[in-house]
């Protein structure tokens, strides 16, 4: 017979609130069906609203772990790549999300962690711990990452230089990035709007890079960076050209 | 729906029926009113850190949402009683779930709940052949939906998690929610509710006073002997003596049949503590979850009652009935 492998949740013996933000939450029965409904929800809406059209979609990992790592202008942006997934990969997907806004309040953090299965970020005081452990939940929990590694909203519509973080989380693992490049969602929802607009928006899904033999450094991070930045960059061009 | 089932389902009027329902409503809120007193003299006394006394309080707090969460249904009527005891079912094996990690084994979980929806149907619709039905029908059912990731490794130990999950806080619970349609059921569930409580409580205070020899020291190293017979010998006699007016006048109304109850909910009920003990120090758990504050998880707070309710039922069954003369099958009793 196997040995006994089945352990308890990772959040186990914290508190709701507590549970909510960390990133070792894992979902039951109920909030699985509340992902799944939002998302399907969302796929409707993307599909009516802004005739979401999605360009190289059987480029995407059969399953976790991997990270989609897209530019970055609107909160239109988590959401359009969520409702590209498809639904066995939604179950395990988690779009890192800005800690200082979805999860600064009870109210913002529930609705976060039930409806968008989002993990927080913290960008004032994250250390470099907030990111191994989100690595290890990747490999661990064959997670797939939803991550924006501008770091904030673009606040002009086009794209600015990659973050290390996201170096980070895959540096020396053969964890697969796929670079996205999201043309529509700056005109549909920029930041200083309240309430999206309808019009086009287009995804379009890059080839998975891999990263395993690249240092797990600064000097590799920043490699890494650079490499998922370039990638996305052609993806918009390629797409506006097209 | 005949109008006895109305009533029994909804009638709130006849809340105060029962006057053990009275007398055990009465006692809840004064000892709720008591213990603020008790709590400032106590910690005043003892000299008591401010951790302590927070807990004390939070405790305190906590007991006064559980006694609603208990009270109102089963005050309210039978339809709500029986709703409650589904919610509890549910927390429990929610919380059962998660800390096996036989949540994340999808397919036996959704069949596991929706075993326990079916028995709460088969308990609001009083048809208890359904109810007794449903046990092996969803052990096969778990039994079958094992096979779906077609994974044998860790077969036996998905589908026999899936079936204890199931067992104890669908069936064993479930007999809680079958006794709600007895007409009398309200001073039935109270009673059995205080006197498990009562008898943590009684064990715990009997161990501090008396206990010397550990119990069992290596599933739960602070119950002792003392503390286990203090309980027995407490307990016992209060239930008994409320099974008296509650059963007033049946074949259950004798000394001996009415002791041997009390016996079976005090021993039965500290077996369902020590289970949970036994669960958890498996796992190098604590508490099963923080969701009340200051005692734990829902399943260290209601452990107790799993046992207790299929034990009572069928002690209490055997002897006089539940649902005696009561409408059967109130929604599917229609004929074709």
């Amino acid at each position: 017979m196997e040995p006994w492998n089945l352990q308890p949740a990772h959040d186990t013996g914290l508190t709701p609130s507590e549970r909510f933000r960390s990133v070792r939450r894992e979902s039951g029965l109920l909030e699985s069906l509340a992902h799944h409904a939002c998302f399907s929800l969302l796929r409707s809406y993307f599909a009516i609203a802004h005739r979401l059209t999605i360009v190289g979609r059987e480029k995407l990992p059969a399953h976790g772990p991997f990270v989609l790592a897209a530019n970055h202008c609107s909160h239109l942006d988590a959401l359009a790549l969520g409702a590209a997934l498809t639904p066995r990969h939604r179950e395990r997907a988690f779009p890192i999300a800005a800690g200082d806004v979805f999860f600064q309040t009870k109210m913002t953090s529930t609705f976060s962690a039930i409806m968008l299965n989002a993990l927080p970020m913290w960008r004032k005081n994250c250390g470099p711990h907030a990111l191994a452990d989100l690595r290890l939940k990747l490999q661990e929990e064959k997670a797939i990452f939803i991550i924006f590694p501008e770091g904030r909203r673009s606040r002009t519509g086009s794209m600015m230089p990659f973050k290390h973080g996201l170096g980070m989380l895959v540096a020396e693992t053969n964890v697969p990035v796929v670079p996205c490049g999201l043309i529509g969602t700056f005109d549909a929802l920029p930041a200083e709007r309240n309430f999206p607009r309808p019009g086009a928006i287009k995804l379009a899904i890059g080839n998975p890079l891999q990263f395993g033999s690249i240092a797990n450094d600064r000097s590799g991070w920043s490699q890494i960076a650079k490499s998922v930045e370039s990638n996305v960059r052609d993806l918009i061009g390629q797409s506006r050209a097209a | 729906m005949s109008e006895v089932t109305r009533e029994r389902l909804f009638g709130f009027r006849h809340a105060f029926d029962d006057r053990v329902t009275v007398v055990l409503t009465l006692t809840a809120v004064t000892l709720f009113l008591l213990a603020p007193v008790l709590i400032l003299v106590a910690t005043r006394a003892a000299n008591s850190s401010s951790d302590k006394r927070k807990e004390l309080w939070d405790r305190y707090r906590s007991w006064i949402w559980l006694a609603l969460f208990i009270l109102i249904p089963i005050l309210a009527g039978a339809f709500w009683t029986i709703l409650a005891v589904a919610t509890l079912s549910f927390l429990c094996y929610r919380e059962y779930a998660r800390i096996t990690g036989l949540f994340r084994e999808r397919t036996i979980s959704f069949i596991v709940v929706i075993g326990i929806l079916l028995l709460t149907f088969s308990i609001l619709d009083n048809w208890y052949r359904l109810f007794v039905a449903l046990f092996p029908l969803t052990v096969a059912l778990i039994a079958i939906g094992g096979l779906i990731p077609d994974q044998p490794k860790g077969y036996i130990q998905r589908v026999g998690l899936g079936v204890l999950g199931f067992a104890l806080f669908g069936s064993a619970l479930g007999n809680l929610g079958n006794m709600a349609n007895d007409w009398n059921y309200r001073p039935i569930l109270l009673l059995i509710i205080f006197a498990v409580e009562l008898n943590d409580i009684f064990a715990y205070i009997c161990g501090h006073l008396f206990g010397r020899r550990k119990f069992v020291p290596n599933t739960s190293p602070n119950k002792t002997v003392g503390g286990a017979l203090g309980a027995i010998a407490l307990t016992t006699p209060l239930f008994a003596l409320g099974a008296h007016f509650v059963w007033f006048d049946t074949a259950l109304d004798t000394p001996v049949r009415l002791l041997g109850l009390g016996i079976i909910v005090s021993v039965v009920g500290q077996f369902g503590d020590l289970m949970l003990s036994s669960i958890k120090r498996d796992l190098g758990l604590k508490d099963t979850s923080k969701l009340i504050p200051g005692h734990g998880g829902i399943l260290d707070r209601f452990d107790s009652l799993i046992l207790v309710a299929p034990a009572v039922f069928h002690y209490v069954n055997y002897f006089v009935g539940f649902a005696v003369g009561q409408q059967q099958q109130i929604f599917t009793g229609w004929k074709i």
